[in-house]
């Protein structure tokens, strides 16, 4: 491996902490602001990296277990509030978004997990990658736009009007429902020819059906006379359900027989 | 704003109605299955379940165009209900995702309420039922008259109400059987989970090899007095190969030769062998603090051979054989009119056989790779063209509304 988990997650974690501060400073000195940008972007390229590393010396896609998909949450987080500030002006996602991914690489880091090649038989399938993928752009997705809710909360307790913040929080939810769609019959489809049926009921199913159910009924109230303000509540706890069906899971007395249950290690 | 209080069923009917009719329909759900002692919804099969289900959808297509203005139709076909049921779905699912399923005593009050089995219930079944309805009725406004503007609608909805009514209506028509093949045996005989009781199949499998490959074996310690594995050992290095290193409390283990296959030879050093009868020889190096380094072959296990341990302390260093990489069976099916299909069945590979889905399954636990038989699951599933075609129309129905977003949002920055 070029680098090992420990000095790339340093790295990472560098670039986003001093890209932070310079675009930071970049609000009285403007000609920061594009070294800022490069630095805070600079951090997920160093996870890209690392992860297509770690991925050529498993020989699997790292996304077996829930440390391996933190590590895909740490890198794509950042570049959906980076991709915010770009499409909406919206300067104030990508810190909380750095924080974010800063805190999975340390979980990761008091956590080392084994360095495990083997990928049981029922994973082996061209499903694995598009089906978890999905998921997780997914879930990257919800995350920020339950970020954006929580601020556009407070901004409402403050009394400040914010309808901008409040359409990013709905779009970045209606993205993030298309991808769960998917993510679920992609997850269907693979389950007919891994496991001979297509919805078992096992307890991450129905938890992802659950996760679907609240974004699909935040949807249906947005498109009723619900003002979209007063839901920013509700989409800032939605995420909550997605969370408990991630690993929350695996906790529940339901989770005994499942089949999704990630690899502890 | 002047806040004006709704008095209940006042027209027309909003939330507070809707909440009222998704409990009651729920409630009514427990009471009926408690009433019928638990036993749940009775499985209906082809042809019946498709005639129910054809005036089912006929009924909800009638009453949508022909009582569009009816209050008490617009408020079943109303967002409102659907809300209200889609929290109620959500309801009964958490119920399924955190009480463990299908475990309990019959007669027991879970088991009387069917929380042990909430997805096969009458709460469950009656919700999904006036759910179908709201679903059915919101899109006959939609398809009459037809406008490529609702097309989004449409495919999603339309795709929503196939896939769930199809996947509920039918799951009594679904069939799934375990077969058990000898190497070099014929069957056409299955048996089903639930019951023992064998049943003939209209084909028969004969199972020409079954053939397994594993990853490297992994290092274990073995407590003799408790008979168990410790882990730690195995968390610290997993894959066995020549010059790994392990270390666990001060004693360190470093393999200094592997062979993968191998059998013992004179002079108790193992000799390389032929795969299908040898097992993964290693040689190690221990070191404990403050002792001289012990050397030792070890061995893996096969129904041939007891495994070779080397002692630490009071502990035993083994060899566990490595984890399933692939296991197949090459198969040869026959019909009953003599038509033959040859085939290799694998996990994640199945094959369709006249109407039948086959799938590797699993083998003899205990002899692994030396199993003599393999299990393969055979599932018929009539519904699943239609399950697939919802599944389909939602996909679409959402790459649509995924487009329309992107550009309602341009319209509106």
């Amino acid at each position: 491996m070029i680098f090992d988990f420990n000095t790339a997650a340093k790295a990472a974690i560098g670039c986003w902490a001093t890209g932070s501060l310079l675009s930071l400073f970049a609000r009285r000195t403007p000609a920061l602001k594009l070294p800022a940008l490069m630095l805070s972007f600079a951090g997920s390229l160093v996870m890209v990296g690392f992860i297509a590393s770690y991925w050529s010396l498993l020989d699997r896609p790292p996304l077996r277990t829930l440390g391996e998909t933190r590590l895909w949450y740490a890198a794509l987080i950042p570049l959906v509030g980076f991709l915010v500030e770009y499409r909406w002006k919206i300067t104030w996602l990508k810190y909380y978004c750095m924080g974010l991914a800063t805190f999975f690489l340390v979980i990761n880091m008091l956590h080392p997990e084994v360095f495990d090649k083997t990928l049981m038989p029922a994973l082996q399938s061209p499903w694995f990658i598009p089906h978890v993928v999905v998921y997780l752009v997914g879930y990257v997705m919800l995350a920020a736009s339950s970020v954006t809710a929580l601020h556009n909360v407070s901004l409402q307790l403050r009394a400040k009007g914010n309808v901008n913040g409040e359409s990013v929080s709905h779009y970045l939810a209606l993205l993030g429902f298309v991808l769960l769609s998917f993510g679920l019959i992609f997850g269907a489809l693979w389950a007919k020819e891994a496991w001979g049926h297509y919805w078992t009921w096992d307890p991450k199913e129905t938890w992802a059906f659950l996760s679907w159910l609240a974004y699909l009924g935040y949807l249906h109230a947005c498109r009723y006379k619900i003002d979209r303000g007063k839901l920013q509540w509700y989409l800032a706890l939605s995420f909550l359900v997605l969370l408990v069906c991630w690993f929350g899971v695996n906790y529940l007395p339901s989770a005994r027989n499942s089949v999704h249950t990630y690899t502890q290690s | 704003m002047v806040v004006v209080r709704r008095r209940w069923f006042q027209t027309p009917w909003e939330f507070r109605e809707s909440s009222l009719g998704a409990a009651l329909i729920v409630v009514a759900g427990f009471i009926l299955q408690y009433a019928t002692s638990g036993q749940g919804v009775p499985p209906l099969h082809l042809p019946l379940n498709a005639v129910i289900l054809v005036l089912f959808a006929v009924l909800t297509l009638g009453v949508g165009l022909g009582f569009r203005e009816n209050r008490l139709v617009q408020w079943l076909g109303g967002i409102p209900l659907g809300l209200s049921l889609i929290v109620a779905l959500a309801l009964l699912s958490l119920i399924g995702g955190v009480i463990p399923q299908g475990e309990v005593a019959p007669g027991s009050l879970p088991a009387l309420l069917g929380v042990n089995q909430i997805f096969s219930s009458w709460p469950f079944a009656l919700t999904v039922l006036l759910f179908l309805v709201n679903l059915g009725l919101s899109l006959s406004w939609r398809l009459v008259p037809f406008s490529m503007k609702n097309i989004q609608f449409i495919l999603f909805h339309a795709g929503f109400w196939i896939a769930l009514s199809c996947g509920v209506f039918g799951s009594p028509d679904i069939q799934r059987l375990i077969m058990k093949v000898d190497e070099g045996g014929e069957s056409n005989m299955a048996y089903s989970r639930e019951s023992d009781s064998e049943q003939q199949l209209p084909f028969s499998v004969f199972l020409h090899d079954f053939s397994l490959e594993e990853y490297p074996p992994q290092l274990f310690l073995y407590d003799p007095r408790k008979n168990h594995a410790l882990q730690e050992l195995a968390k610290t290095t997993t894959l066995v190969h020549k010059g790994v290193k392990a270390s666990w409390k001060g004693v360190a283990v470093e393999v200094l030769d592997f062979l993968p296959n191998a059998l013992p030879g004179k002079n108790g050093i193992p000799e390389p062998a032929d795969r299908t009868a040898g097992v993964a020889f290693a040689k190690v190096r221990i070191t404990s603090t403050n002792a001289v380094p012990t050397y030792a072959w070890i061995s893996s296990i096969s129904p041939m051979m007891k495994p070779w341990a080397a002692p630490i302390g009071e502990l035993l260093l083994v060899m566990a054989p490595g984890t399933p990489k692939a296991f197949r069976s090459d198969v040869t099916v026959r019909g009953e009119s003599g038509q033959l299909v040859t085939a290799t069945l694998e996990v994640n590979h199945p094959i369709n056989v006249m109407g039948w889905k086959l799938y590797q399954m699993g083998y003899d636990d205990e002899a692994g790779r030396w199993s003599k038989y393999s299990l393969i699951e055979v599932i018929r599933d009539p519904w699943l063209p239609a399950v697939y075609l919802g599944f389909f129309m939602i996909m679409a129905g959402n790459v649509l509304f995924f487009w329309n977003g992107i550009k309602q949002k341009e319209v509106a920055s």
